[in-house]
């Protein structure tokens, strides 16, 4: 057992699956030399050489482009983009190549690759180093993505997305790399994809969410146990596939649901989440599914911390579900 | 080492050339192609002609959806198939080059099937017409965005580097390509990276219906390798045996460890850019016309000629039998039936996910399937 951060998490699940298996590359802007900017794949270079950990021009659509080209050609890259916001020029290689290789070749070829790139709010970082775009990713058909807020959950979802034979799209909240710390075992293990992570049994609401906003929603379940509630809180960890059963096992339990994440809230994860309960348990719903998101505004700057849905909003959300 | 062998220089002012218009070798080296290699070149030339005949056909009879138009590109795609280890290499072609893929083995049946979506399509109807693909051949299956398959090319060339295989990879595109993001950020990271790539620029003059002055300030495309730091051969790419031999070097250059290449090859398009294209609109009669003399099997054919290995009758017994092949083809392709709907929901994970497990169980009920 090991007491790590996210990002020392990464740095040993990088390291281990490279020395278990030769076909793993590591590719991205800084993540040789210099270790990665947040240090997530420090030492790797040093021991794997600069053919295994590749430091790339400063090109995400050359990142993105080239790794769906290795793992066509029989390489399992990790691409890591610096930062979620900086997807962008690189989106175009995901949406069209990576997403649909398996597909328009009829399965002849295919992208096992894993995009690792740190998303989400909370750290000052502007509209451009802030920004949770998973909705684009789980609405393009063809890719596998995952937001995750522990370290125990980075490693065995880490492994599993590196071992996966589609592209997998690993968002990291950059907010959490270092604030969260967890023990994590020192024997192998793996979570499969599309499972949910149930992090409190409760009776009264179930909260559902995942990624950057984790220490908000885990201390309003406090609050709320405080007060006398009981919430059943889930960390859905993977986004496509979806934990589907879970969430609907639970909500048909408890009868009332909010949906937690801090990304904007027009066509967002968390609206999936929603209409998805909607249309098939409504029967069992005491109040409307609420949804607790950022807002509809660029990532601001100097209302950084306001922009986060945060215990606050949780336990006003809860008592909204409860009046009703 | 490479200059030693080197037979043309990077950078020239002209295309490099090796037969003139009358068919006459212009080559200041002997040509070690023997008869039955020369008209091996001849008919995979005619060969790419008539799929490139068949398939707009196809789109006119209403088989198909539509059709891209290569006629006039068949030189440098011959060149290339002829140039690399088929099966070996890996190929990034673009939507114009069925003719590459046909010369370069794949199977017409498969090309035929994927242009009319039946079961024998290895990419099981999910894709336009003109887009091939094939994984024994290592081609690398063709997208319609423009220059996206760049990038790829370049990771399957580091990787051929990093795991030490040998392979070389060829990726083809048009002239608008060069103006793409990704074409760059494509061609700077194989350079960067010294990795064992040939980009070839099928330059038709016109991306759809824009011409190069204005597509690009460069005077021409093979002088961008120069930035890059990379050879730029500019070659004619209506002359097949220039177009071979270019390639031969390019492909040595980056199989031997030398890095990337860049091909400009000089081509024209004698139809529209597709069945939906009306290039009358934008460019003169006359200039198709000029550019047709300089058709790439006419001028080999003038060359066959002179050697005394070509005439009338074994030019009528190519023509058949490929022809016969061809229809052979196509029939097969189309016998093979319509793809069933619920192959729309396939691939698009290794294994199918819920999403579309419950999609396709509604669309099976909606059909009464």
């Amino acid at each position: 057992m090991a007491n790590l951060n996210i990002v020392q998490a990464i740095a040993r699940t990088l390291n281990e699956e490279m020395a278990r298996d030769d076909k793993v590359v590591v590719l991205g802007e800084d993540v040789g030399k210099r270790g990665g900017v947040f240090l997530a794949t420090e030492g790797l270079q040093q021991k794997y050489g600069p053919d295994r950990v590749i430091d790339t021009p400063l090109s995400e659509a050359a990142i993105i482009g080239a790794a769906v080209g290795m793992a066509a050609h029989g390489l399992r890259p990790v691409a890591e983009i610096q930062f979620a916001d900086y997807v962008f020029p690189g989106f175009d290689q995901l949406v069209s190549q990576a997403a649909k290789l398996r597909y328009r070749s009829g399965a002849q070829f295919s992208a096992p690759m894993v995009v690792r790139m740190p998303s989400g709010g909370g750290v000052k970082g502007g509209h451009h180093h802030s920004q949770s775009p998973e909705a684009h990713f789980v609405h393009t058909a063809g890719l596998k993505v995952v937001n995750i807020s522990t370290p125990y959950d980075l490693v065995g979802l880490l492994k599993t997305a590196i071992r996966d034979n589609d592209p997998v799209v690993f968002m990291e909240p950059k907010r959490l790399y270092r604030s969260v710390k967890g023990e994590v075992p020192d024997e192998e293990y793996t979570i499969p994809l599309g499972k949910a992570a149930t992090r409190r049994e409760g009776s009264d609401l179930t909260v559902i969410y995942y990624g950057t906003v984790a220490p908000e929603v885990l201390q309003a379940g406090d609050e709320m146990e405080k007060a006398g509630l009981s919430p059943e809180i889930i960390d859905l960890r993977s986004l496509m596939p979806w934990d589907k059963e879970a969430v609907l096992e639970s909500v048909s339990k408890t009868g009332r649901v909010m949906i937690v994440a801090d990304a904007p809230r027009h066509a967002s994860f968390a609206s999936e989440v929603a209409a998805t309960i909607a249309e098939e348990i409504l029967d069992e719903l005491e109040a409307p599914p609420a949804r607790v998101t950022g807002f509809d505004t660029p990532y601001p700057y100097a209302q950084d911390k306001l922009y986060l849905p945060s215990v606050t909003r949780i336990l006003n959300a809860a008592k909204k579900l409860l009046d009703y | 080492m490479i200059k030693d062998t080197r037979r043309f220089e990077p950078f020239s002012e002209n295309p490099i050339s090796l037969i003139d218009d009358e068919g006459k070798w212009t080559g200041k080296f002997d040509l070690q192609l023997d008869d039955a290699a020369l008209r091996d070149f001849y008919r995979s030339l005619i060969a790419a002609r008539q799929l490139d005949e068949r398939l707009i056909l196809l789109q006119r009879s209403g088989k198909t959806s539509f059709a891209m138009q290569a006629a006039g590109h068949e030189g440098i795609q011959v060149a290339i198939a002829k140039a690399v280890k088929p099966g070996f290499d890996w190929l990034f072609p673009y939507y114009r080059d069925h003719g590459l893929a046909l010369a370069l083995g794949v199977p017409a049946v498969d090309i035929f099937a994927e242009n009319l979506a039946t079961r024998a399509d290895p990419a099981k109807g999910r894709q336009m017409p003109n887009h091939p693909g094939s994984k024994p051949l290592n081609v690398f299956t063709v997208a319609s965005p423009i220059a996206a398959h760049i990038p790829p090319a370049t990771g399957a060339a580091i990787s051929a580097k990093v795991q030490n295989t040998g392979q070389v990879v060829v990726a083809s595109f048009g002239d608008g390509a060069t103006s793409e993001g990704d074409w760059h950020a494509g061609v700077n990271f194989a350079s960067a990276q010294g990795a064992p790539i040939v980009f070839v620029v099928e330059n038709n003059r016109y991306a759809i219906s824009v011409d190069l002055v204005n597509q690009t300030g460069s005077e021409n495309m093979a002088i961008k390798a120069k930035a890059y730091g990379m050879p730029g051969y500019y070659v004619d790419g209506m002359d097949v045996l220039a177009s071979y031999h270019v390639m031969l070097e390019a492909i040595e250059h980056a199989r031997s460890g030398a890095g990337p290449v860049l091909v400009e090859a000089t081509v024209y398009r004698y139809g529209p850019h597709s069945s939906a294209d009306d290039d009358s609109i934008y460019r003169p009669k006359e200039e198709v016309e000029a550019w047709k003399r300089r058709d790439p099997i006419l001028r080999l054919q003038k060359f066959l000629k002179n050697r005394g290995v070509w005439d009338e009758d074994w030019e009528e017994e190519v023509r058949q039998s490929v022809t016969d092949e061809l229809a052979q083809a196509l029939a097969a392709a189309e016998a093979a039936g319509p793809v069933p709907e619920v192959w729309m929901f396939g691939d698009v994970y290794e294994k199918q996910l819920w999403p579309q497990a419950e999609q396709q169980k509604y669309l099976e009920q909606e059909l009464g399937l």
